[in-house]
């Protein structure tokens, strides 16, 4: 079997209306970025994300006025997976002020209606945790207990035997977690994740990222400038800025489209568009392999030729690896469970986009550079 | 033939070793699995015979039974040791990421802060939040602008700002190695499997813990105050007679009677047959000393040595625990005394690793509070590193008391329930200032100056990331991670053969392989897998792909001007390599800069995506290349589809 046997269409001919092609989903990303926005994940903006599976469904609308009722008005909530899970986002790193008392009373409620009376001073309380000295050792390990059953997040404070103090977080995801607990009695839930992430941490991680992508540009274009010319290391990173701000506009354009894909940009996405570098550059890597064995070949070809012919002659291979991948990612997009679900799409978009421009737009930018610069080029 | 054999042996090789690699982590699963189901049962067991038990409760008795189970074999350990790491957020767990709280350290240090003081040191604690400046240099400047000169709060008089700032730095930098020390003893004595703590930067330290999902167990880790206490070693007669005691009732030689016992009589009683014990000791095989002496057999005690101090080795750590924790054993200890194990284990001349289990008063004598500095140092006169340590008033007083009563004897040093150090008592400590000596080297002297002065000055530590996955997360996601990798697996092999026939099968083969050392090689390293490690697996099956794709192609082509089978195949590979070796190598450097900048999982990921890239480079070019010339050499029909 075999497919584009003996290929021979003029690619770089057609060069304007690909060109035109590729502006216009550019503008269009650029658009979408600028008015939208891209939205990131607490990785790089900071603040409290949990996860949370019930064992029922739940009602995601019941859900957001439950976390609005105590305080966190800004608190994003969607679905996560299936029907059963959520994932309750906000930017907050802690306890608003004002209903930090909230918790501090419930918690004392809870003591008092299992001691009453119990004898209780506060020796210690910060944003995320509040530390009571109690009056002695048993009743502490009892009062640890049933915080924990009641839903609240409590431990002693040290091992020792005769330890007579409780640590109580009353950190934000405590906070909704002891609340959604109360509310929906019923349907009790499991945390799958909880990520918390400080505000000058997340802006490392922002720089880190974006350090990262830059560098790996600034590497290909060194690799690439050494084994081949530097036109050729120049058509493929600029290829490369296309394939990323094309899909980094499709994220911007599906934020929030889609049910069930969660597409802000986080540490994983980053990833997912390092790999789109590194697999786009092996798609043009190959063409441009095939046009400098042409040059050598055909010494008197002109360029035209040669890139025409090379994408013709590599076509089959592009296609079929193409495919692969993009079978592959489908599988993962689809089977490969929430977390990898906006990693695999992000890379099956953005393997559309670098199979385009490694055929249609590398090496018709590598043609424009050499036709301009009058520069005989030679292997 | 010839020409192949060598390739041949490799290839061999490299699947023989990426086996042996790979054996542990199926062993690892196994046992899992099983672990897994008994305890299972046991949970039923337990929640039938005592309907009421607690949550806590039934997970601590869980918990006793599960290492129990982990230290009866020790293979269990060996295997879980060399298997492929899984990262947390596929077994779940925590990582914490901790920063030195330079803020309440400078309020600590700073002798009588008043209101100016905090209110500068709030506002450079505010700037500093938002900038990359050090706090310590915030402060001087708010300091220097109102005209205030650093020796006022810090130092002492005579020192310039300078001094003062570079002090407080190197103050902040102790910080650290001290909140990594307490932390690391704690996660050791916690019993937390493979634990990861890494220093970051200057003030951070980054903190793994893999299985615990708990907040609080982890805040109690990290963030609570270190206890140094000093208590008393018991002399060795006293340690011989309670540790026979515990042998004997191990050995079921006294456990109906051990009811009726008092501590202290039971003591007595095992005093009067010492003799026996250690005249028969001689006679016995090996077999049956470990059934006549359980304890000693586990613990060892040297003969000649003028300590009681039992040496166990490192994998047997747990089971002297369990041991020492059964109730039969607990009547024979008395209640004011209980055994302790060193913090840090040491090499023996047999090679073993060893910690050392010391018998010491329940109650110390005095806890670190009372410490003001502690400093390492090389003793002038022996040229040997000693560490001098200086108490306050108060804690000088108590020590001249404690060390005139105890002369001769030892004093543990004690940091949150393990030992760092037992020095001798020469004599009478009066004002407060002792020399401890004995320290293998400086780098001994060092961590139990850090020790001391974790009693004296916390580290103030803030947790400024945190990350948590659920087990059950985890788990769903190694199910979903190899279900879809398994299928995209398959659908390529599917689509090779269609495509290519009989090479295409060959590529297949080389496909298994690809994984087969991918894995192979990241057991060896010890990586770590993550989730989107296993979509870096995935990626790297269709990289792999890719090679082949390309050389088949090639192969078409020379086959299509009319070449041989064998001429087309030898340039086919020829003319494929450079595209390959071009495209692969920018791929691997982008896994470089993933690596480099990447944290955790995406760590996990460049690392499997530059694994895979050798690997699947090696099956195209060497597996490949060696089946289907063997299959031209045996005169095989080769199709190229």
């Amino acid at each position: 079997m075999r497919i584009f046997e003996n290929l021979n269409v003029d690619f770089l001919g057609k060069r304007k209306f690909f060109y035109v092609i590729s502006g216009t989903l550019f503008l269009f990303g650029l658009i979408n970025i600028v008015f939208r926005g891209l939205e990131f994940g607490v990785d790089f903006k900071g603040g409290s994300e949990i996860v949370l599976q019930f064992s029922k469904q739940v009602d995601i609308s019941n859900i957001r006025d439950n976390v609005k009722n105590i305080g966190l008005e800004d608190a994003e909530v969607k679905t996560f997976g299936g029907e059963t899970g959520v994932l309750i986002r906000t930017e907050l790193q802690e306890i608003p002020r004002e209903v930090y008392p909230r918790i501090v009373s419930d918690i004392e409620k809870t003591i008092n209606d299992n001691f009453p009376g119990l004898e209780k001073r506060v020796i210690d309380s910060t944003s995320s945790s509040i530390t009571y000295q109690l009056p002695n050792p048993d009743t502490t390990d009892r009062l640890v207990e049933i915080l924990n059953e009641e839903g609240f997040e409590a431990a002693e404070a040290s091992v020792e035997l005769d330890n007579r103090q409780i640590i109580v977080s009353v950190g934000i995801a405590d906070w909704i977690e002891e609340n959604l607990r109360e509310s929906m009695p019923d349907n009790p839930f499991e945390v799958l994740k909880e990520d918390k992430v400080g505000p000058k941490v997340g802006r490392e991680l922002k720089e880190d990222a974006v350090i990262a992508l830059f560098l790996s540009l600034v590497v290909i274009l060194i690799y690439l400038g050494f084994r081949f010319k530097f036109v050729f290391a120049l058509g493929a990173v600029m290829s490369l800025f296309h394939n990323v701000l094309i899909t980094l506009g499709l994220f911007s354009i599906l934020y929030n489209v889609i049910p069930g894909l969660n597409l802000e940009i986080d540490l994983t996405i980053v990833a997912a568009f390092l790999t789109l570098i590194g697999y786009s550059i092996n798609d043009t890597v190959v063409i441009f392999d095939r046009i400098r064995e042409n040059m050598k070949i055909h010494k008197t070809l002109p360029l035209f030729d040669v890139i025409n012919m090379s994408v013709n002659k590599t076509m089959s291979r592009t296609v079929l690896t193409g495919g692969t991948t993009l079978l592959t990612l489908l599988v993962l997009t689809i089977f490969g469970g929430e977390v990898l679900r906006a990693f695999a799409f992000t890379l099956f978009f953005g393997i559309i986009i670098g199979t385009y421009s490694s055929i249609f737009v590398a090496g018709a930018l590598v043609y424009e550079y050499v036709s301009r610069s009058k520069k005989k080029v030679q292997f | 033939m010839k020409e192949f054999r060598f390739k041949i042996i490799i290839i061999l090789g490299a699947i023989a070793l990426s086996i042996y690699l790979l054996y542990p982590t199926y062993v690892d699963y196994q046992n899992s699995k099983e672990i897994s189901q008994i305890l299972e049962k046991k949970r039923e067991e337990i929640k039938e015979t005592d309907p009421e038990v607690t949550s806590e409760t039934l997970k601590s008795r869980i918990r006793t039974v599960e290492d129990s189970i982990k230290t009866a074999d020790p293979s269990i350990q060996e295997a879980r040791q060399k298997r492929i790491k899984l990262g947390l957020d596929l077994q779940g767990g925590m990582r914490v990421v901790l920063e030195v709280n330079t803020g309440r350290l400078l309020e600590k240090l700073a002798k009588d802060p008043d209101q100016t003081f905090k209110d500068a040191l709030n506002s450079a604690q505010a700037e500093a939040s938002l900038s990359d400046e050090p706090v310590v240099d915030i402060l001087a400047r708010n300091f220097e602008e109102k005209g205030i000169r650093l020796s006022r709060y810090f130092g002492s008089v005579r020192d310039d700002d300078n001094t003062i700032i570079s002090n407080l730095k190197s103050d902040a930098e102790d910080a650290v190695s001290r909140a990594m020390e307490i932390i690391r003893n704690r996660v050791d004595q916690y019993g937390v499997a493979e634990p990861s703590i890494q220093r970051q930067g200057s003030r951070r330290i980054i903190v793994e813990l893999p299985g615990v999902a708990r907040e609080e167990e982890a805040k109690q880790l990290l963030q609570g105050t270190a206890l140094l206490e000093f208590r008393i070693v018991k002399d060795p007669e006293f340690t011989i007679a309670i540790m026979q005691n515990i042998d004997k009732v191990l050995a079921g030689k006294i456990i109906d009677d051990t009811t009726k016992m008092d501590s202290s009589l039971a003591s007595n009683e095992v005093n009067k047959d010492t003799s026996t014990v250690q005249d028969t000791t001689k006679e016995l095989s090996e077999e049956e000393f470990k059934k006549e002496h359980p304890f000693f057999s586990v613990a060892i005690i040297n003969p000649q040595g003028r300590t009681a101090d039992a040496f166990i080795k490192e994998d047997e750590r747990n089971k002297i625990t369990l041991m020492l924790n059964r109730p039969e054993v607990q009547k024979v200890i008395p209640n004011n005394v209980e055994f302790v194990f060193s913090a840090k284990s040491f090499i023996a001349d047999n090679g073993n690793e060893y910690y050392t289990l010391y018998l010491v008063n329940k109650n110390p004598e005095l806890t670190g509070g009372v410490i003001t500095d502690a400093n390492a140092n090389i003793d002038p006169s022996t040229s040997a590193p000693i560490v001098n340590m200086t108490m306050d008033s108060d804690g000088a007083t108590q020590w001249a008391r404690i060390t005139g009563a105890n002369v001769g004897k030892r004093i543990a040093i004690i940091l949150d329930g393990v030992v760092f150090s037992a020095p001798n008592v020469k004599g009478k400590i009066p004002g407060g200032r002792s020399q401890i000596e004995g320290m293998e080297n400086m780098e001994e002297a060092k961590l139990l100056e850090i020790v001391l002065k974790a009693g004296a000055l916390p580290a103030p530590v803030d947790i400024i990331e945190e990350r948590t996955v659920g087990p059950s997360l985890g788990e769903d996601s190694i199910n979903k991670g190899v279900l879809s990798g398994t299928a995209g697996f398959i659908i390529t092999v599917i689509f090779l053969i269609i495509y290519y026939r009989r090479s295409g099968s060959v590529g297949s083969v080389a496909l298994i392989f690809t994984v087969l050392f991918t894995l192979g090689v990241m057991a060896g390293f010890n990586a770590t897998l993550t989730l989107p490690g296993i979509a870096g697996i995935i990626l790297t099956i269709t990289m792999s792909i890719d090679s082949n794709v390309l050389i088949y192609e090639r192969i078409r082509e020379e086959l299509a001007v009319g070449k041989t089978i064998k001429a087309s195949i030898d340039s086919g590979f020829s003319r494929a390599l450079s595209a390959i070796v071009d495209s692969n190598v920018t791929t691997f450097f982008t896994g470089i800069i993933l690596y480099q900048f990447g944290t955790g999982p995406v760590q996990g990921f460049a690392l499997t995506l530059m694994i895979g890239i050798v690997a699947s480079m090696f099956s195209a070019l060497v597996v490949t290349r060696v089946i289907l010339d063997y299959m031209v050499y045996k005169g095989a029909k080769i199709t190229v589809g």
